[in-house]
């Protein structure tokens, strides 16, 4: 009897013994490399073409020419915070987030617009006729229920004179929109570089309402590339090397969408070949558009959407935006 | 015989799957739902088969986590438990934080965790450490409650020193309630790992997830929740396996020494 408990004791002993040692072995399996300055850039989203500059940037060797190793995380709705804190050296944001960052006092800055221009819009099937904002009456909006959502729609309409009361506002989140805008709501918020040009491959009829030709104030830059203050202050050498290899990749995808699609797809297999490939295509003169250099930021940029922001009482004050963005990392 | 009882065991599951998965196949067949919302299982098993080695890879990650997360919890929860069958105080303690513990939506705060601990192999293992010491200390703390006071009693006029009876007494009966606690955490634990890497990873069936449902790959979404379900199951089996080892009274098919 006393001889079977012993057993037990020596089964449960084995069994946690074995465990803990995962656990160390887990723990200390980390690699150490010595050569090149480790990095972390943190992406705020599933890898898609915005990326592709830095895919190409890490395949062709750019990175390592800067005596860096870039890791990619992907941290969907921590980077501020993690890039802010200091946690990580760069992130993907957008415009409005560090806007709102600022004046939360994160001390995050904006080094780089990936795309020049704001590629994001209202799309809906055709058949259900929504042309333009005031079309918006009577129709039902699919998205993720925050505050800026509404006031854009809202004040889209209001310059129309139509009512936004007559808009009934549905949380989808996470639902694949072009299924939302199929069923449970008529129009959604989409970037048309990747939602869009998945919209066109699967063949959809659907009307595209662009955001910035709508109001020159919603051409805000999203993505963009943040690192913090403290690394610009104490490292701001680091922060031009990591810069000058990421340019160096976005032109790459720009002057060779074929091979970047190609460099991201093998890098992340999981995607979806055909969508990497059209979405980059479309992409590639719209990365730089017709500003001097990749990643440039207009000062006016900054400004109009911050006044709209303080407009539509989404802000009470204007951040400082000397400090917000930045083009000295840019050659 | 044990055999033919075995079979009555998992056949009423087995022809429900059947069931399930043959109309649904012949639905996806012969209706006109797009494979984006419900793929046939059919093109799922493809899937499954297309994607395996990637499969494999993130699984990998993935137990990374799960394994040390799970081990951390079975060395705190027994300890925890004994603490706080000994001391009134500690029950009183921390019970509701226990409670709580479970109640914080981790998403929420998400940010925090990974300022804490990083974006690494950490901060995954202590969500799967966390999901999985509740199970097992609410579980403990019962098993001890339970224990016979009588059979203490009866070791105490034997003269019986307190490892004996701790060895004799405690541990038979209150292994069937951490075994029935490790199972619900094995079941979470993988659970627990995804949601961590949701926050924030390089690699992992959760990256992978997020993976196939940004790209509108719902059939590569329900291969992964294949491989997720596979996972759970084993990780299950091999509890139950444990559990049958440790305590081999309380198998079905155990014949008492006595009889």
């Amino acid at each position: 009897m006393v001889l079977t408990q012993q057993k037990k004791i020596v089964i449960l002993i084995t069994l946690s013994l074995l465990l803990f040692s995962t656990l160390l072995a887990g723990g200390c399996a980390k690699p150490k490399t010595e050569q090149p300055e480790s990095v972390t850039l943190l992406l705020d989203w599933t890898p898609n073409t915005n990326f592709s500059g830095i895919y190409s940037a890490i395949e062709l060797g750019y990175y390592r020419e800067e005596g860096l190793e870039v890791v990619l995380v992907q941290a969907p709705g921590s980077v501020i915070q993690m890039v802010g804190a200091n946690r990580a050296e760069f992130g993907f944001s957008f415009q409005e987030e560090v806007t709102f960052a600022r004046l939360a006092e994160i001390p995050v800055v904006s080094v780089a617009a990936v795309i020049q221009h704001n590629s994001s819009g209202f799309i809906s099937l055709k058949e259900r006729g929504i042309e333009s904002p005031s079309d918006f009456e009577g129709k039902s909006y699919g998205g993720w229920g925050s505050p800026v959502e509404e006031a854009t729609i809202r004040a889209l309409m209001e310059r129309q004179g139509a009512d936004f009361g007559r808009v009934e506002m549905i949380t989808t989140g996470e639902v694949d929109q072009l299924v939302a805008i199929e069923r449970e709501a008529d129009f959604a918020w989409i970037f048309y570089g990747w939602t869009g040009i998945e919209a066109e491959l699967k063949g959809l009829d659907f009307n595209f309402i662009e955001l910035r030709l709508e109001d020159p104030a919603l051409n805000y830059y999203t993505p963009v590339l943040i690192s913090n203050e403290a690394l610009i202050d104490t490292n701001p050498e680091l922060v031009r090397r990591f810069m000058r290899a990421t340019a160096k990749g976005y032109i790459f995808a720009i002057e060779n969408p074929e091979e970047a699609a190609r460099i991201l797809t093998e890098a992340v297999p999981e995607l979806n070949a055909d969508l990497v490939l059209a979405s980059q295509l479309w992409l590639a003169a719209r990365y730089q558009a017709e500003a001097e250099t990749w990643g440039l930021q207009k000062l006016e940029t900054w400004d109009n959407y911050g006044k709209w922001l303080l407009e539509h009482g989404l802000i009470e004050e204007m951040p400082e935006l000397e400090k917000a963005f930045t083009n000295a990392f840019l050659d | 015989m044990a055999e033919i009882k075995k079979l009555n065991n998992i056949a009423p599951a087995l022809i429900l799957i059947v069931l399930v998965i043959g109309s649904w196949e012949l639905i996806s067949n012969f209706s006109d739902i797009p494979t984006y919302i419900l793929p046939a299982p059919s093109a799922i098993v493809r899937a499954l088969a297309n994607n395996f080695g990637l499969l494999l890879y993130h699984s990998g990650y993935t137990f990374a986590a799960v394994l040390p997360g799970l081990g951390l919890a079975i060395i705190i929860s027994p300890l925890l438990a004994l603490l706080m069958d000994r001391f009134t105080f500690f029950n009183k303690a921390l019970y509701p934080l226990l409670v709580i513990s479970q109640a914080v939506p981790i998403f929420a705060v998400a940010p925090l965790i990974l300022i804490w601990f990083g974006v690494g192999l950490l901060p995954k293992v202590l969500i799967v450490a966390l999901v999985c010491f509740f199970p097992l200390t609410i579980n403990l703390v019962d098993g001890f409650s339970q224990v016979d006071p009588e059979a203490i009693e009866l070791m105490q006029t034997m003269r019986a020193n307190r490892l004996l009876i701790t060895r004799s007494v405690h541990l038979p009966s209150t292994l069937p309630y951490f075994f029935s606690g490790l199972k619900i955490a094995a079941t979470y634990s993988v659970l627990g790992a995804i949601i961590g890497e949701w926050l924030a990873a390089r690699a992992g069936l959760g990256i992978y997830m997020l993976r196939a449902m940004h790209s509108f790959r719902t059939v590569d979404l329900f291969a992964a929740i294949i491989v997720v379900v596979v996972l759970s199951l084993a990780l299950f089996k091999l509890v139950e396996l444990a559990g049958n080892l440790a305590m081999p009274w309380q198998r079905t098919d155990y014949e008492h020494p006595e009889r």
